[in-house]
């Protein structure tokens, strides 16, 4: 059955931190550590240490099937006969050669056997996955997306929606892309990131304005309560250079002043936040060294260089827990998927292994855990040359933290008449979105009681941990 | 969405035999001889052969009638602005900028003849006269028939040069509601893809929306971009046709996706949840519809020819602005249903187009879905539901019968009681942020820019740490530039329950890369395109009358107290009298221009 969940009732330590902010206000001495040690879970975001989530977003929903690709023979032959249109191992229609695969074939560590004895191959341009698949710093989550609660194909197709509730508005891209960042319909203001950045908020004193973090335009992803998404630039903060010429007077009280009118103090808002932070910010970046090297022209890297930046920068901004989006676009192949994904794989590839590089850098490799995201996965069936939109696809978490080197979930079968999958290899998810979310969440902090507050629809499913992140 | 593509050259599809399999290039060679010829050609992939003959012959589906137009709405209202400012208030909804003639007529002749003037301007110069005009269509060593950016030339220019600039004001508003981007086309004469486009728009503004709608279906960018360009029916090893236009047409640009009421608000059942318009299964139907299309190159004179440099040869620029050819033995032959409208599998694919188009174009969620963003595009982020819905009315019936008539929407929008209600201090809701591309432009027709070699060499402003944030005709995706229901979080906006599409694109670095960028260009100017203050340098001396006729121009006397004293203040600092030189004069109207321009009063269009 559906939870209905009072997000609200669940902000515990929020509620806790408001009222003993009341009680203070009102001279009561309700020192914030007494209220905290209250709650009794409050333990894992007070700790001393640093973690940060770092989300990267394919927009356009990727392409599943030639990102982890069949490789045994069997598998591959029913994944060409699909692709191509016929037998064969070379590169045909929308199928990759066979041969290509060698080098990113993979191993899972535990040797567990997957459904039909499939073994996978990661798409040619992602060898730097491989090797941080094989050193056990890559976890692969198999057919993940969004659920209400787990659902066969007979309840997918059953008439009954009530008993049988699906996600809204699945296979529609901006629907989709709302849903996987906020765990709630388009209209929602506040997504799964942001939440979390209000659940860190609330557990200590911190900064609601460098808690949460894009470097890829407005994300509800980071978006919270209390938590405000700040945008950083791939450069650092942008100073307003008027600010330090002859007109600064003017241009302070022009771009900054109050005003009645909602959406003109709503500007005034931002701009506000842009020249309070920006001196912290860029000082603080100038602090940093860093000598990883970013791959150039490559959109993801630039955003990814900043983050580790700014994750570097905060042994001066002292906050201890971050959320960050990174995004990158064009996977929408309806067409040209052969010509095009291989450019994004090899942009993925480059962007997170020097990303990873960075963190081992900056001493952070077991405090920071990134994970891909993306509208949906695509059909596994052709359209000529691409592929439409889908529903459940494969997810890359990567970090020292990661349990990693193994799959998680079960293999959707090569076939686009299995029950694993709603017409044209568009899988069925087996893994939901809120379980993806709620391992990342409990390794971040949160209690098994707080995660609903985060992921509502938690409730309806009876793993909620997936174990891809070491405890700590 | 939008798609990127290195597809091979034209040319590869010319040589191609007409047998050689699947690729999109003999696909087209097929169409040609189709369209040629119109003979059934031979079967193109061993699919079920083209004449239908296997199966008993199952009659076409007849085009409907149209349905009876919906009930008269009352006439438009005529209003004779009283002062400049409610006048300037009125053209700077319709347009760009305002001129001291758009005044003068407006407040003498009333806003009904002011826009019946405007709708019978004569189409100014398209943009592939434009193009043609720089010579852009050259096929030499050079290979300017690659480069995007003369299609970024092409857009600056159109919106800020030439007196119709209602016409384009109203295009620009399509643009973000049928969207294609430049960005996403790769391929041979991307300037010309794109302007071929704008082009319809243009040519349509003033028209019918169902003209519309079928000429951006079987427009080249549109068909690049959401790929029925070389869409091809299902066959025997699993092919599936491309499901990207059947989606888009009716998610973003007709019916949206959850059932509306007439005034725009959402339809909801028992259960007080909104309802669904369309399933996926609609999707996979009506993709049917758009299989066969293709790019035609060799109509009203096109060609292609070798050149020693390029390994295939290259087509002239014509098929970017003709429609699609159709190859009907491309086109799938399995029966269609959608939206409760089934389509045989032996209608005619021409007749099966217009079948679908017009299921669009009738569907009662399409005047209310188009009205209520063209309200938000135009006027205000948050329209009321009975603006919304009289806006509706005169889409479904101008007064004469007709369905879908733009001219009288656009009336309709502007003339509303709810947009002409002058703003007061008590509804600080209404309005909308003015668009950074939108910005610019009325700032560059205020200033009276000018490219001396008329090559509006201004690229791509997308950039926002450093540029505008924004450019015209280059959205990041289909879903342009931000969606319609975008709430900024932990704002006031978002605790009145209210919307602010345009709210998406500012942020901390888009708000001080904007004001960076403004203060380089309004005393610069960008490129080859430079500011001329013409109007104003006579009178640079007075500043009273400087900031009085800039608050006026570009903000309908919205500028707050507070910020006049601000602005006056600062250039009063710069002592101008008549025989300062007029290096200074500039500097100091430019300064007026960049303090209105990032002022909160101004960037909020009320």
């Amino acid at each position: 059955m559906k939870r209905i969940v009072n997000k609200d009732e669940l902000w515990t330590r929020r509620v806790v931190l408001q009222r003993a902010m009341h009680l203070s206000a009102l001279g009561v001495a309700t020192p914030l550590a007494i209220n905290l040690a209250a709650v009794g879970e409050a333990a894992a975001f007070d700790a001393s240490d640093y973690k940060a989530l770092v989300c990267v977003f394919m927009i356009g929903g990727n392409d599943y099937a030639n990102t982890l690709v069949p490789y045994d023979p069997a598998n591959y032959a029913l994944y060409h006969q699909i692709r191509a249109g016929g037998p064969g191992e070379e590169q045909a229609g929308i199928a990759l050669a066979r041969a290509d695969l060698v080098a990113t074939a993979l191993t899972p560590g535990d040797s567990a056997v997957l459904t039909d004895n499939l073994q996978y191959a990661l798409a040619p341009q992602l060898s730097g996955l491989k090797a941080r698949f094989d050193a056990n710093r890559l976890a692969i989550l198999l057919n993940v997306g969004p659920l209400i609660q787990p659902t066969t194909l007979a309840q997918y197709e059953s008439a009954n929606r009530a008993a049988n509730p699906l996600p809204p508005r699945l296979f529609s891209h901006n629907d989709q892309q709302s849903l996987w960042q906020t765990d709630g319909d388009e209209k929602s203001t506040h997504g799964w990131g942001g939440r979390l950045g209000d659940l860190a908020l609330s557990s200590g004193p911190s900064n609601s304005l460098l808690t949460c973090i894009s470097a890829s335009g407005n994300a509800v992803f980071v978006a919270g309560q209390d938590a405000i998404p700040y945008q950083v630039g791939q450069n650092g903060a942008i100073r307003i250079k008027a600010l330090d010429g002859p007109l600064r007077g003017a241009v302070r009280n022009i771009i900054t002043r109050n005003s009645s009118h909602v959406l003109e103090n709503a500007c005034a808002a931002v701009t506000r936040r842009s020249i309070e932070l920006e001196g912290r910010v860029n000082n603080a970046l100038r602090g940093v060294t860093l000598t990883t090297e970013f791959p150039r022209s490559n959109l993801l890297a630039n955003q990814l260089r900043v983050v580790a930046r700014m994750i570097g920068a905060n042994a001066t901004f002292g906050v201890k827990r971050q959320v960050f989006f990174v995004s990158f676009s064009d996977f929408d192949h309806h067409k040209s998927l052969m010509g095009q994904h291989p450019v994004l794989m090899k942009q993925l590839n480059d962007a997170l292994g020097a990303f990873y590089s960075a963190t081992v850098e900056l001493g952070v490799a077991d405090k920071v855990t990134t994970f891909t995201a993306s509208d949906f996965g695509r059909s596994l069936a052709s359209n000529a040359d691409g592929t439409d939109h889908g529903w459940g696809s494969h997810h890359f978490v990567l970090g020292a933290a990661v349990n990693g080197g193994r799959f998680y979930g079960t293999a959707p079968h090569v076939s686009t008449s299995t029950d694993d999958q709603v017409g044209q290899g568009r899988l069925l998810p087996t893994i939901s979105l809120d379980q993806f979310g709620a391992t990342l969440a409990e390794w971040f902090g949160c209690t098994p009681s707080e995660v609903p507050g985060i992921l509502p629809n938690i409730g309806n499913f009876s793993n909620t941990n997936l174990g891809f992140l070491k405890p700590g | 969405m939008q798609e990127l593509e290195q597809r091979a050259d034209p040319a590869s599809v010319v040589e191609a035999p007409a047998n050689s399999g699947d690729s999109q290039g003999a696909a087209f060679v097929a169409a040609a001889a189709a369209l040629a010829l119109s003979a059934c050609g031979s079967g193109e992939d061993g699919g079920p052969g083209s004449s239908g003959s296997r199966t008993p012959q199952i009659p076409p589906t007849p085009i409907p009638p149209a349905p009876a137009p919906g009930p008269v709405p009352p006439p438009p209202r005529d209003i004779v602005p009283a002062t400049h400012a409610e006048a300037a208030r009125f053209a700077l909804q319709a347009q760009f900028s305002v001129s001291e003639a758009d005044i003068t007529s407006l407040k003498s002749g009333g806003v009904l003849a002011w826009l019946d003037a405007r709708y019978n301007e004569p189409l100014g110069q398209t943009g592939v006269a434009w193009l043609d005009s720089r010579g852009h269509d050259a096929i030499t060593v050079e290979r300017r028939y690659r480069r995007r950016q003369p299609g970024d030339h092409m857009i600056w220019n159109q919106l800020l040069a030439g007196p119709d600039q209602m016409r384009k004001r109203i295009a620009l508003a399509l643009s973000e509601l049928f969207v294609v981007s430049l960005s996403g086309i790769n391929f041979l004469h991307p300037a010309y893809v794109i302007a071929g486009y704008w082009d319809v728009l243009t040519a349509n503004a003033f028209g019918n929306f169902r003209k519309l709608l079928e000429a951006l279906t079987l427009n080249a960018a549109v068909g690049f971009f959401l790929s029925t360009r070389g869409s091809a029916r299902e066959n025997s090893s699993g092919r599936q046709p491309d499901e990207n236009y059947a989606r888009e047409v009716m998610q973003l640009f007709t019916i949206g996706l959850y059932q509306m009421n007439p005034d725009g608000t959402p339809k909801l059942d028992a259960e007080n949840k909104p309802q669904d318009t369309l399933s996926q299964e609609d999707v996979v139907n009506l993709a049917r519809v758009f299989t066969g299309y293709d790019w035609d190159y060799h109509s009203n004179g096109g060609s292609t020819r070798p050149v020693e440099w390029e390994e295939n040869p290259v087509p002239s620029t014509h098929f970017a602005s003709n429609p699609m050819g159709f190859n009907p033995n491309r086109h799938s032959t399995t029966e269609v249903n959608f939206l409760g409208q089934k389509i045989t599998g032996t209608t005619p694919g021409r007749d099966a187009l217009q079948i679908a188009l017009d299921r669009l174009f009738y569907h009662e969620n399409t005047g209310p879905f188009f009205a209520r963003q063209m309200i938000q595009r135009l006027v205000t982020s948050n329209p009321s539901p009975a603006y919304v819905e009289r806006v509706a009315l005169v889409f479904g019936n101008n007064g004469s019968g007709v369905r879908g008539d733009l001219k009288a929407v656009w009336t309709a929008i502007l003339t509303d009681e709810e947009a002409r209600a002058m703003p007061t201090g008590a509804d600080t809701l209404f309005g909308k942020l003015r668009e950074p591309m939108v910005r610019f432009v009325q700032w560059g027709r205020t200033a009276e820019v000018a490219s001396d070699d008329d090559e509006y060499q201004i690229g791509d402003l997308s950039q926002m740490d450093t540029q505008l944030g924004q450019s015209p005709l280059r959205s990041p995706t289909v879903f342009n530039f931000f969606r319609a229901g975008y709430v900024p979080p932990n704002t006031e906006i978002a605790t009145a329950g209210k919307q602010a599409p345009e709210f998406q694109l500012l942020n901390e670095s888009s708000t001080a890369g904007y004001i960076n960028f403004m203060q380089s260009v309004t005393r610069k100017g960008i490129e080859d395109v430079k500011p001329n203050y013409t109007t104003l340098l006579p009178v640079a001396h007075d500043v009273s009358r400087v900031v009085y006729w800039l608050n006026l121009q570009l903000t309908a006397n919205q500028l707050s107290d507070e910020t006049l004293a601000a602005v006056t203040s600062a250039l009063r600092g710069y002592n101008i009298t008549e025989s300062t030189v007029t290096s200074a004069k500039l500097d100091m109207l430019a300064t007026a221009c960049f303090l209105i321009l990032i002022s909160p009063d101004y960037l909020v269009q009320k």
